[in-house]
């Protein structure tokens, strides 16, 4: 268990049959990542990123190979324990924010907290300290439609603290936004890191975006190609779990 | 891990939802609406009627045989095929446990009234006797007397012919002649007041005592039917057995149809309830499609939310947290119409006991809450079981998949 950091792939592939071909999304990936550790995964388009992210995620059952999460075998979970386990442990932002159009900021914050069963009467103040804490406490009763791109990132950045998740995964969070709003959710991610000890996964395909992270990881037909060294996550200096606020 | 994953946030999300969704949820209900009202209106109504044929049986009381020479037949008055004598009468009275025997002779005569000639039917029964019913509310007199003892002369008519069936009002104290024997009208009957045997409306009826009817047919009278009184509603059964049995020594099987009066309930009571029961599963059918009709908006809704339910399961939704939103979307779609068309469907019924009311059939739509409860249980039903595919539909969606959709 030790060494395995929060996330670790031991070769994961996913195959996808099209007609008569199949490809390879990914093949035999391992890959480990420490706890609190801040990983971009980049590549070109169709280079298995995203399928990447769908299994780190569990929102994908690889073909083979085993996904662990702080030592976990999510891969064999049964639907409702990775459901469970996910809206726990990981947080998700999003391209396009996937904020549900009818609710406020506030209700949409608070969508995983009913979700997830946390009680009644915690989740309304904990939505509210987290909309503060992403500067919209003046925003709360605003729907996505009466929000700025930027605006809406930053509803999608507390929904996605709202569980206070370990693992943070940011697919593409700035595609959609102006430099200016982009650099502001890229500072947010950046203070979750170093000042929340989360971990944080980020895929993207954009140089300067990707830079942000301690570590790069590359990826091409489903492999990755800059293998980086064994890692030890307790050598590298990296704790096992993030320490919990508060 | 709860399975059904049923709780408080499930259910207000489902009536969010429900709220969100528009124009769609109201056509929708429309469908469920009318199928409820249907069958929530066609039962009050067939109930109502049970009702009525109950309290008119009431009214003659539990403790009485019918006693109808011929086969077994519903039209009440004999189709005769045999002649009851006074012989047989009397053998009737001496049974055990029967008190009374009241003969009701019917027949057809012409009624001759200021020159104008008009087709009657005619009941007569011992005078004495007709109080018996009087007093349970038979032949109840609206203008007059009812007929005395021994009145040869004396006659009481139907509402109809009092006001229809001359060109003049024939009113109490009036004499007319009826196959050319002097009578005096006596009493005019109460509009709504039954007929014997639930059968042809008193309206159009002569009712006379013996006496009377002995100056018109002479010679052996034979009863159309015959009501044989018991002393006790224990004696009931037993008594109307050994009726049967003496009658048929007498003039072989079949040649006679004795009831009970909870035998006579009992079969009009279950034509009535197969009627009501077809009446019914007609607007049973309008309810499946009202339920197919929910289950193409739940369809349609699991469609446009595709994005949606796959933001829910990456926030943590189970497949049966999903399933059991969408079930009971649906299902509250099933109950607001339902109540809804329970109202409605009341509604109806009491219009359509009015409008009886109003001709003259004397009919009190049943609300009951058996009714209500049941219908609205199965309405729920419907929307559930019409919840079902497209629910596990949105359960099953890839999450991946779903969560990229446009």
């Amino acid at each position: 268990m030790k060494d395995k950091g929060i996330i670790s792939l031991i070769g994961v592939s996913k195959l996808y049959g099209i007609g008569d071909v199949t490809i390879k999304a990914l093949d035999g990936i391992d890959l480990t990542i420490c706890a609190g550790e801040y990983v971009s995964i980049m590549g070109p388009s169709g280079s298995g990123k995203t399928t990447l992210l769908d299994v780190i995620t569990t929102m994908m059952i690889p073909t083979s190979g085993k996904v662990l999460i702080d030592g976990i075998d999510t891969t064999r979970m049964s639907n409702s324990e990775l459901a469970s386990f996910r809206g726990k442990k990981i947080g998700f932002i999003f391209q396009t924010f996937n904020l549900l159009p009818k609710l406020n900021a506030l209700e949409n914050v608070m969508t995983p907290l009913w979700i997830n069963g946390v009680p009644r009467e915690e989740r309304e103040p904990r939505a509210k300290a987290l909309l503060k804490e992403v500067g919209l406490e003046d925003r709360m009763f605003n729907r996505p439609n009466q929000l700025s791109g930027g605006q809406k990132q930053r509803v999608a950045i507390a929904r996605a603290l709202a569980m206070d998740p370990e693992i943070i995964v940011a697919d593409e969070p700035t595609g959609n936004l102006d430099s200016k709003s982009g650099a502001l959710v890229m500072e947010v991610l950046s203070k979750l890191h170093k000042d929340e000890k989360r971990t944080i996964l980020l895929v993207t395909h954009d140089e300067g975006i990707g830079k942000k992270a301690e570590r790069r990881i590359f990826l091409k037909d489903g492999r990755i190609i800059n293998h980086d060294e064994k890692h030890v996550c307790q050598l590298n200096g990296y704790g096992k779990s993030k320490p919990k606020k508060g | 891990m709860n399975f059904m994953a049923v709780d408080r946030d499930v259910v207000e999300v489902s009536i969010k939802n429900l709220r969100r969704a528009g124009i769609r949820t109201y056509l929708t209900l429309i469908g469920v609406i009318i199928g409820i009202a249907a069958i929530v209106s066609l039962l009050s109504v067939g109930q109502g009627l049970n009702v009525a044929v109950e309290e008119q049986f009431q009214q003659l009381g539990s403790n009485t045989i019918f006693i109808i020479p011929g086969a077994a037949s519903m039209s009440g008055s004999g189709s005769a095929g045999i002649s009851l004598t006074q012989a047989d009468l009397d053998r009737l009275g001496g049974i055990k446990g029967i008190s009374d025997v009241i003969p009701i002779y019917a027949g057809a005569a012409t009624m001759t009234y200021r020159n104008e000639k008009a087709g009657i039917s005619i009941y007569a029964m011992e005078a004495g006797k007709a109080n018996i019913f009087g007093d349970t509310g038979f032949m109840q007199v609206a203008e007059g007397r009812m007929l005395s003892n021994n009145d040869s002369e004396g006659i009481l008519i139907g509402d109809s012919i009092s006001k229809d069936l001359f060109s003049r009002p024939l009113e109490t104290r009036k004499i007319v002649l009826i196959n050319g024997v002097e009578y005096k009208v006596v009493g005019v009957i109460k509009k709504e007041s039954q007929s014997f045997g639930g059968g042809s409306s008193s309206n159009t009826t002569v009712y006379m005592s013996l006496e009377a009817y002995k100056r018109i047919f002479t010679g052996e009278l034979s009863p159309g039917i015959v009501f044989a009184k018991t002393y006790t509603r224990a004696d009931v059964e037993d008594a109307a057995a050994e009726v049967k049995k003496v009658l048929e020594k007498n003039y072989g099987e079949k040649s006679i149809t004795v009831y009970s009066s909870d035998q006579l309930l009992t079969s009009i009571n279950s034509v009535l309830g197969i009627v009501t029961l077809f009446l019914v599963g007609i607007g049973g059918i309008s309810l499946i499609v009202g339920g197919i009709g929910i289950m193409n908006a739940m369809i349609t809704s699991v469609m446009e939310r595709t994005k949606e339910i796959g933001l829910m399961k990456a926030l943590g939704a189970s497949n049966n947290k999903i399933l059991m939103i969408f079930l009971l979307e649906a299902s509250f779609i099933g109950a607001i119409g339902g109540a809804i068309g329970i109202v409605i469907g009341f509604s109806l019924s009491i219009l359509v006991s009015l409008i009886g009311t109003a001709v003259g059939f004397s009919l009190v739509a049943y609300i009951g809450p058996e009714i209500a409860v049941g219908a609205l249980i199965f309405s729920m039903f419907v929307g559930m079981i019409s919840g079902i595919l497209p629910a596990i539909n949105a359960a099953k969606l890839d999450p991946v998949v779903a969560l990229r959709y446009e």
